[in-house]
């Protein structure tokens, strides 16, 4: 479907030029064995479709007889494989939580645009490396997924159906995530952002399976200030985003207990993380969303 | 317990506010989205209701605290003992109400305490109110109803008179009989002026079952200037004023008053200012003469300034501007020559003379002319027939005076039998001393014919060589007697007129009196006792004066200073109005032509605001030890800032706010630090 370009114009808004600019001044590294972001400057370890010669090696039974070098053959009646080594491109998937609870914000910016501003700019990002891009977005359930395609046309399609995102119902991100884990067959990277309100050993049990799959998990943890501060002046009534349960609280009495709780959640998400190989960051919506990204990034390529 | 300024107490409603905030707060707390209340969830409960503890805690301490300083200001007293006792007590409140009491505001001081006392007696103890000045009045009689007792206070003004405080008490006293109680009590509240004391009551003691708690609204020194008297003649015959007008100004200050402006005023327009310096507790005589008046009555008023008690500067006086009286005098014009020569000069010399003298022989008077005369002096007239004496006799029964002179002309037979129902005396026979002579003795100084010389003592310079001795009737009065003993004046009335037989002769054939300095003002005196009606130019606060009715016989409309009209009607049996003067001022006496006035005066005696000794003044009414006096007083005499200031509750009331202050304080803290802890 062909885009009006005031349609295309809104599509773009998310791609900020300052925060493109900082981003191109990096160079993105995949960590493990996964395909990288950029091609040329990472060689894919499969051999595969490509043309380019990697080396050989001595035939083994079973080997497909497809590569074997009948030149080397008939020159020194040696088997070799002819093994190449191809520019892939990978996979990358952009889970975004859509829930109820992400419709919050203390300040301009609630956590889904947030969420939809850093989903869009990976996404580009991963687009201009020639990556295939894909979107899954969901709150109880999945409720959007394009799968990855690396044709011309596709990121304005992930554009759109981030652009219509609105936040919904309530979530259940550990029962998504493991979905979300085996309808991505290929593997490739898998960013989760969401505000990771579930059981923080459920969440783990999730980001576990997307691991296991082989896929590079980056998770990036998006908060209001607010939520971690918990910062009001006078007794409230709060109601929950997503339940819409209300409960009477004194804020001086249970700002304090309730900071000890959530950063406790935070750390041991962050612990999880770090036991499973998985790159969790924190950002709270006040944050510049290029700074962000560009510590994330700088962080991300200093550890390879 | 009381307070001081109950006001305060307001703020004691500012204790509720945190309580009707919290609850407002609570039940109106605001909805805020959250992303999830998970974790809010998970925040232990047991730890809020803790917090909540030690919140309660500090709001009550905050709130006692507060509670504390709120009644510390207030500034609360109790009352004292005996003010609590309750049952067979009854109390009098006893509120000076006289003209000092306008000083500063020291009524409304007054009013306050009487109503503190009321508030004191709490409904439990019988009380009454009165109100005193030169007399008192019971404004309310015993009652337990404080409400009414009140209102009743608060329609009390202050009055004009002097004071007299034996007179009140013994007022208390006899009102104490209705209360029937066996203690008793008399809140005295006044400024205790000296002149309060009534020096001829100083054997009035209170009965011993009533206690005195005086209340003294009086400062030590209070300054004041006031006008205490002026002299002035009354009426004038002349338009100009040519007599010396004077007004006393006094000064009841410790300190000389310079630059004090005295200022004359006639009929609302100034006629003369002067500015004087007045020594302190002395009186400083200022002229005022040579003005013009009206005819008829004048309006002067003399006011002073330079003092802050600007009640008593004015001064009225009225000044009545009318005809000279027609006055004749008969006499025997021996040899065709009249022997009313001293009688002419003295009646006829000066200004501002009240007579037009003429003067006749017998044989000249047509008898129905007399009516026009006021006075007729008979000065040693021989030949006086019958037909003339009694229309002489008929000129006095309507009303006119007579002054008769005996002499050598004067046949003792033929006056006996012409003026034998009228005249004072019965003549009797002819002293005459040769060589020696008598002079005036035994006079009465206060018959105002002889006011005059009762500082001059100089009616004894006249010699007498001869008189005649007489049998004065019963009903007459002897003003004057020779020094033998033989009366030498003697006055009676006859109808509605006045006869003066003086038994010597007016000119100087049988004494020398016209060649001394008492002859004039003597005669004077004498025509004007007579002739003049009775004027004067102002009356004191206080008392009675009467106005005549209009020709017509029906008494004038009187306004009062303040411009009411004066309802009550109170008259004479000869028909004048009697009226109240009540306060001071021009009394407008409305008659059907013209409008009259009478002016009206403070007592100058209260204008003196210094004070009497508490203790002695206590002592002599209750016949208490002064040392008791002091004791019980200083507890009871006490006002309610006295009390509060002896009991100073709060300043403890303070400390105590303080240190809770100071505890609230440390709590809070560590309420803080727990939870920054925790």
């Amino acid at each position: 479907m062909k885009l009006s370009n005031q349609e295309s114009a809104m599509s773009m808004r998310f791609l900020a030029p300052e925060v493109l600019a900082r981003i191109s001044s990096l160079d993105l590294l995949a960590r493990t064995v996964v395909e990288g972001f950029i091609s040329g400057l990472h060689r894919s370890p499969f051999t595969g479709f490509s043309t380019e010669f990697a080396e050989y090696r001595q035939y083994m039974p079973g080997d497909d007889l497809r590569y074997l070098d009948w030149k080397l053959l008939g020159r020194t009646d040696r088997y070799y494989i002819k093994k190449y080594r191809a520019d892939t491109n990978s996979q990358c998937h952009i889970l975004i939580d859509a829930s109820a609870s992400m419709r919050y914000t203390t300040g301009e910016v609630t956590k889904l645009q947030y969420a939809q501003f850093l989903g869009s700019s990976l996404a580009y990002l991963a687009n201009k490396q020639q990556d295939a891009v894909g979107l899954i977005a969901f709150d109880e359930k999945v409720r959007t997924h394009v799968p990855a395609h690396n044709r011309i046309g596709h990121m304005r399609t992930i554009f759109g159906h981030m652009e219509q995102l609105e936040p919904g119902n309530e979530t259940r991100l550990s029962e998504v995530l493991h979905q979300a884990a085996e309808r991505i067959t290929r593997r490739g990277i898998i960013i989760v952002i969401s505000d990771f309100y579930d059981d923080t050993e459920a969440i783990t049990g999730a980001l576990q399976h997307l691991r296991f799959k082989g896929n590079d998990v980056i998770v990036f943890h998006v908060l209001d200030k607010n939520e971690l501060e918990f910062d009001f002046n006078e007794p409230v009534l709060l109601e929950d985003c997503e339940t819409e349960e209300q409960i009477h609280v004194m804020p001086d009495i249970l700002a304090e207990g309730y900071r000890h709780t959530i950063r406790d959640h935070i750390e041991r998400l962050r612990d999880s993380a770090v036991r499973n190989k998985i790159d969790y960051e924190l950002l709270t919506t006040d944050k510049p969303l290029d700074y962000a990204l560009f510590s994330f990034l700088a962080r991300r390529a200093k550890n390879i | 317990m009381s307070f001081l300024n109950p006001l305060f107490l307001l703020g004691l409603a500012a204790l509720s506010v945190p309580v009707i905030v919290h609850l407002v707060r609570r039940t109106k707390a605001p909805r805020v989205e959250f992303p999830s209340l998970m974790f809010v969830r998970r925040v232990p409960q047991r730890t809020i209701r803790k917090r909540r503890l030690q919140n309660l805690l500090l709001l009550a301490l905050r709130s006692l605290a507060f509670m504390l300083l709120v009644l510390s200001f207030a500034r609360p007293y109790f009352g004292s003992g005996a003010t609590q006792k309750s049952g067979e007590l009854a109390n009098i409140i006893m509120l000076d109400n006289s003209m000092s009491m306008r000083y500063g505001n020291r009524f409304e001081q007054a009013k306050a305490r009487a109503r503190s006392i009321i508030d004191q007696t709490g409904g439990q103890e019988k009380t009454a109110l009165i109100t005193f000045g030169q007399s008192y009045d019971v404004q309310h009689r015993f009652t337990t109803d404080t409400n009414q007792i009140k209102s009743v206070l608060g329609g009390l003004q202050p009055g004009w008179g002097a004071t007299d405080y034996a007179q009140a008490l013994r007022g208390a006293s006899e009102l104490f009989k209705e209360a029937g109680t066996k203690e008793q009590r008399i809140f005295l509240i006044s400024d205790f002026q000296q002149t309060g004391k009534n020096p001829g009551e100083s054997a009035f003691r209170l009965s011993k079952d009533v206690k005195l708690v005086p209340i003294d609204l009086g400062e030590q020194n209070s300054p004041n200037l006031t006008i205490s008297g002026a002299g002035v003649q009354p009426l004038i015959y002349q338009p100009k004023y040519t007599d010396r007008l004077t007004a006393q100004i006094a000064n009841f200050s410790d300190e000389a008053k310079t630059g004090v402006k005295v200022e004359f005023l006639l009929n609302d327009r100034s006629i003369q200012r002067n500015e004087i310096k007045i020594a302190p507790h002395e009186a400083t005589t200022v002229e005022f003469t040579g003005f013009n008046l009206n005819e008829g009555a004048n309006r002067g008023v003399i006011q002073i300034e330079g003092d802050n008690f600007p009640v008593d500067n004015r001064y009225f006086i009225t000044l009545r501007r009318t005809e000279q009286m027609k006055a004749l005098a008969i006499d025997s014009a021996t040899r065709g020559r009249s022997e009313s020569f001293y009688l002419r000069n003295a009646l006829t010399t000066g200004e501002n003379l009240p007579f037009k003298l003429e003067i006749k022989s017998p044989a000249t008077i047509s008898p129905y002319e007399l009516s026009q005369y006021r006075v007729i002096i008979i000065n040693d007239a021989g030949g006086i027939n019958q037909a003339l004496a009694q229309q002489l006799i008929k000129f006095v029964e309507g009303g006119g005076g007579l002054i008769i002179s005996t002499g050598p002309h004067t046949e003792e037979a033929a006056f006996n039998q012409a003026f034998e129902k009228a005249a004072p005396a019965r003549l009797e026979d002819t002293v005459q001393l040769r060589g020696d002579y008598v002079v005036m003795s035994e006079i009465k100084t206060d018959h105002p014919i002889f006011e005059v010389f009762k500082q001059s003592g100089r009616l004894s310079a006249a010699r007498v060589f001869g008189y005649h001795r007489v049998t004065p009737r019963p009903e007459a009065s002897v003003l004057a007697r020779f020094e033998d003993g033989n009366p030498a004046l003697i006055e009676s009335s006859h109808g509605s007129g006045r006869i003066l037989l003086f038994t010597s002769t007016l000119d100087a054939s049988w004494n020398d009196l016209p060649l001394t300095p008492i002859y004039l003002p003597l005669v004077r005196q004498m025509a004007r006792h007579l002739g003049e009606r009775e004027e004067r130019a102002t009356h004191p606060q206080g008392q009675t004066f009467v106005v005549p009715a209009a020709k017509d016989g029906t008494p004038p409309a009187v306004d009062a200073p303040n411009g009411e009209r004066i309802t009550e009607r109170k008259e004479t049996a000869t028909g004048e109005l009697i009226i109240n003067a009540r306060e001071p001022g021009f009394y407008r006496l409305r008659y059907p032509e013209i409008s009259d006035y009478a002016a009206v005066n403070l007592d100058s005696k209260e204008s003196d605001l210094s004070k009497l000794n508490l203790d002695e003044f206590v002592t002599a009414v209750t016949g208490a030890d002064p040392k008791t006096v002091s004791a019980l007083a200083a507890d009871e005499k006490l006002g309610k800032e006295e009390i509060e200031s002896r009991q100073r509750t709060w300043w403890i009331l303070l400390i105590v706010a303080l240190l809770l202050f100071v505890a609230e304080a440390v709590l809070a803290r560590r309420t803080k630090m727990s939870r920054v802890i925790g």
